[in-house]
């Protein structure tokens, strides 16, 4: 019945959406706008539905049998719901109407009409491409007779209240880029793309960028106390599946920025807005095909990746053929001289896009080689080789850029300022290297070029008297961030230390000039999971304080999770996570992580992100 | 003088200690753990990377080079359990194709730049 329902539902959105294409092609747009909102409504409503299935444990529907327990804590039958294949899928489609219909109630401009509906023409068909997979290959309302009485469980790696979030803030990031590519393709169809439209297109774009750039905030954060390998970046192909729609979508930013102020780069600013969307789709390929090992992997089905890789194929082509019909031919022609705002702006777009090049090879070349039966493995000593020369260079262009005027002035008075903000950033990681003995040359240039940008924006903010000013706000925090997270990165990277070591209980281990005691063991069992609790003493420095890692075993699916403990100190985190013992064994694994600046990281990302939010609601003039 | 010696000693012995199990870090770091999902035999605790650190504990004791021990391991489990891969004709597009991509995006960057 409740399956009956969902479906009857379903299949009404996809007649509604219909509807509103033939209402489009008719040319009478105020019906098509109407109908896509009756479709997005339904689809919004189906969605509820899920998650009211998922709430209820109804196990007669398929996506809450395979990825729900009723011994689950509520929180965690909430999140069941898109912490599968068919759920997510049906959250993707949600949004992407939910994105096409908050468009049209906020965008009032009844000059713009025309421009409107075409905007929702291109969103309404997105949509009902996805929906169609959706009910074909992947419905989640899939009926099971007879009615099982318990579920299969939900992945415990991914009962965590951080993974909650993680998924729906990388979708409406991923999926927000759709109306990005509808309002693109709607400008080239009406010959619109001007400053103009670039103002219109800016908080769209901003926004979706915020919520990408939050979900892969949490996923590392999640990824550095959950996974207990004391890291928060690993270059795993699904991260960087979702670091390709964030450097395009970067890249866009930076030239739209051009296109608002200058009216050039129109054609470029097109073409970098339909790759953000298929790099976003792209990413939702490899999570969702299985074609790929990693922690992610979660749903693995190799026909479902056919028709994402068709549907990615389709929608690209067809932005393509859209764009190079429309694009006018002119190459836009400005006095362009090297110390000027756009050509730095220029130099970004095509750092972000070789930073995007590398990561995509990086993550494509084993599968590509995996066809002629060729495995390799590439793992961060690639990335960090490869990006680290150009990370420096592009740390110092955006150190000068901002400071650039618009078209082809150059005031020489800023050359002064540079070099005293070299100097001093020179002095300054000469001095750390010198005191910590660490003469490494990659150390030495992160140190250097991360504090001339950091101390660049700190002096320009002072002297230039930016906090009077709101409409520097955005940048100066989000660059701010960039130079700190790389500075951080650096540091973290060289200082960091670890420890594997094997321990009895009772027993005290001593490392350089920190001592380590297993106080106490206890093991519960606990509604889904068995968790075995230890307490470990740390003394450092005459700093006492406790631990308390632990490991757990869940049941529905078997799996084991590590519950790492964290202790954080001023400039670094103590981190220690521990494993179960062998059978018959008191002794059990541990490993001892010294966490330096770690912080810092998570203070880049949060100012990056709070940048964007400004950007995002600044009232535009 | 005696007491400079035994100083000696046990400074060498702790440095030499400390640069094993640094080198083993390292090597593990660089192993691909190949019953994990992506995980470098470093960070996994599952039984096959355990015996790997082992084994490399124990060669780095032989007083094996990493190359040597890098060759072992390539010719026992493949070349995909190392991360970082040697530089062969088929990878060769990883190091060449990246860069060819930057200095033709220059070029293109540039030619704008100047075009008047």
């Amino acid at each position: 019945m409740a399956s009956n329902v969902a479906n009857f539902i379903l299949l009404l959105a996809i007649f509604s959406s219909f509807i509103s294409n033939l209402f489009f092609f008719k040319k009478k747009y105020s019906h098509s706008i109407k109908f896509f909102n009756y479709s997005s409504l339904l689809v919004i409503f189906s969605f509820c539905l899920l998650v009211y299935f998922f709430c209820t444990s109804n196990f007669s529907i398929s996506a809450v049998y395979e990825n729900s327990h009723t011994l689950k804590p509520f929180f965690y039958k909430l999140a069941g719901t898109w912490g599968n294949h068919e759920g997510s899928l049906l959250l993707f489609v949600t949004i992407i109407a939910g994105f096409g219909s908050l468009f049209s109630y906020l965008f009032r401009k009844e000059e713009m009409y025309h421009f409107k509906s075409w905007v929702i023409f291109f969103q309404n068909n997105i949509y009902l491409i996805f929906l169609i997979f959706l009910i074909s290959t992947s419905n989640p309302f899939d009926m099971i007779v007879p009615h099982p009485q318990e579920g299969l469980g939900l992945n415990p790696i991914l009962q965590d209240p951080l993974l909650v979030l993680h998924p729906p803030f990388l979708y409406l990031g991923y999926v927000g880029f759709s109306l990005t590519l509808s309002l693109v393709l709607s400008g080239l169809v009406l010959r619109q793309l001007d400053n103009n439209w670039a103002s219109i297109v800016w908080p769209w774009v901003m926004i979706a960028w915020v919520f990408l750039s939050i979900g892969i905030c949490l996923g590392s954060i999640w990824a550095y106390y959950e996974l207990g390998w004391g890291g928060y970046w690993f270059w795993d192909p699904v991260e960087n599946a979702s670091l390709m729609p964030w450097l395009a979508a970067t890249a866009l930013i930076h030239s739209l920025l051009v296109l608002k102020t200058k009216n050039q780069m129109r054609n470029w600013t097109s073409l970098l807005a339909i790759l953000t969307f298929s790099f976003s789709l792209l990413g939702t390929f490899l999570v969702r095909s299985g074609v790929l090992n990693s922690v992610h992997a979660f749903a693995n089905d190799p026909e479902r990746g056919v028709f994402i890789l068709i549907i990615i194929f389709v929608i690209t082509l067809a932005s393509f053929i859209i764009h190079s019909i429309y694009s006018s031919r002119t190459i836009s022609i400005g006095n362009n001289f090297f110390f000027s705002k756009e050509s730095f702006l220029n130099i970004n777009n095509l750092f972000l896009l070789f930073f995007l090049f590398v990561v995509l090879i990086g993550t494509i070349y084993p599968i590509i080689l995996s066809i002629f039966n060729e495995t390799i493995s590439i793992g961060p000593v690639y990335y960090n080789t490869i990006l680290a020369p150009f990370v420096f260079i592009f740390l110092l262009a955006m150190s000068v850029g901002p400071l650039l005027k618009w078209s082809n002035k150059i005031n020489l008075s800023y050359f002064g300022f540079l070099f005293v903000t070299f100097s001093i950033s020179l002095c300054l990681s000469i001095l750390i290297i010198i005191l910590t003995n660490q003469n490494q040359l990659a150390l030495f240039l992160g140190l250097l070029t991360s504090l001339v940008l950091i101390l660049t924006i700190i002096f320009e903010f002072v002297k230039n008297k930016l906090f009077l000013k709101a409409y520097y706000y955005p940048r100066v925090l989000s660059h701010l961030g960039v130079g700190i997270l790389l500075l951080s990165i650096f540091l973290n990277g060289f200082y960091s230390e670890s420890k594997d070591f094997e321990i009895q209980l009772g027993e005290n281990k001593e490392f350089n000039n920190l001592s380590l005691k297993f106080v106490n063991q206890d093991i519960y069992k606990i509604n889904n999971y068995l968790e075995m609790k230890t307490d470990f003493e740390i003394s450092k420095d005459n700093q006492i304080f406790t631990l308390k890692p632990s490991v757990r075993r869940y049941f529905q699916p078997v799996q084991i999770t590590s519950e790492t403990s964290i202790q954080p100190t001023i400039l670094s985190n103590h981190y220690l996570a521990v494993n179960f013992p062998n059978q018959n064994e008191n002794v059990l694994g541990a490993r001892y992580y010294f966490n330096f600046f770690i912080h810092g990281i998570w203070l880049g990302m949060f100012l990056i992100v709070v940048g964007g939010m400004f950007s995002a609601f600044k009232k535009r003039n | 003088m005696k007491y400079f010696f035994i100083f000696l000693l046990i400074f060498c012995n702790i440095v030499f200690a400390d640069s094993k199990e640094k080198r083993t870090n390292e090597i593990t770091k660089n192993l691909k753990c190949l019953v994990c999902q992506g995980q470098s035999v470093y960070e996994s605790n599952s039984d096959f990377a355990i015996d790997i650190k082992n084994f490399v504990k124990q060669e780095i004791v032989k007083n094996k080079t990493d190359e040597e021990i890098y060759e072992f391991l390539k010719d026992k489990y493949g070349q995909n359990i190392i991360f970082n891969p040697t530089f062969t004709l088929s990878n060769s597009a990883l190091w060449i194709v990246p860069i060819l991509f930057f200095v033709i995006g220059s070029i293109l960057v540039f030619r704008r730049m100047s075009a008047k």
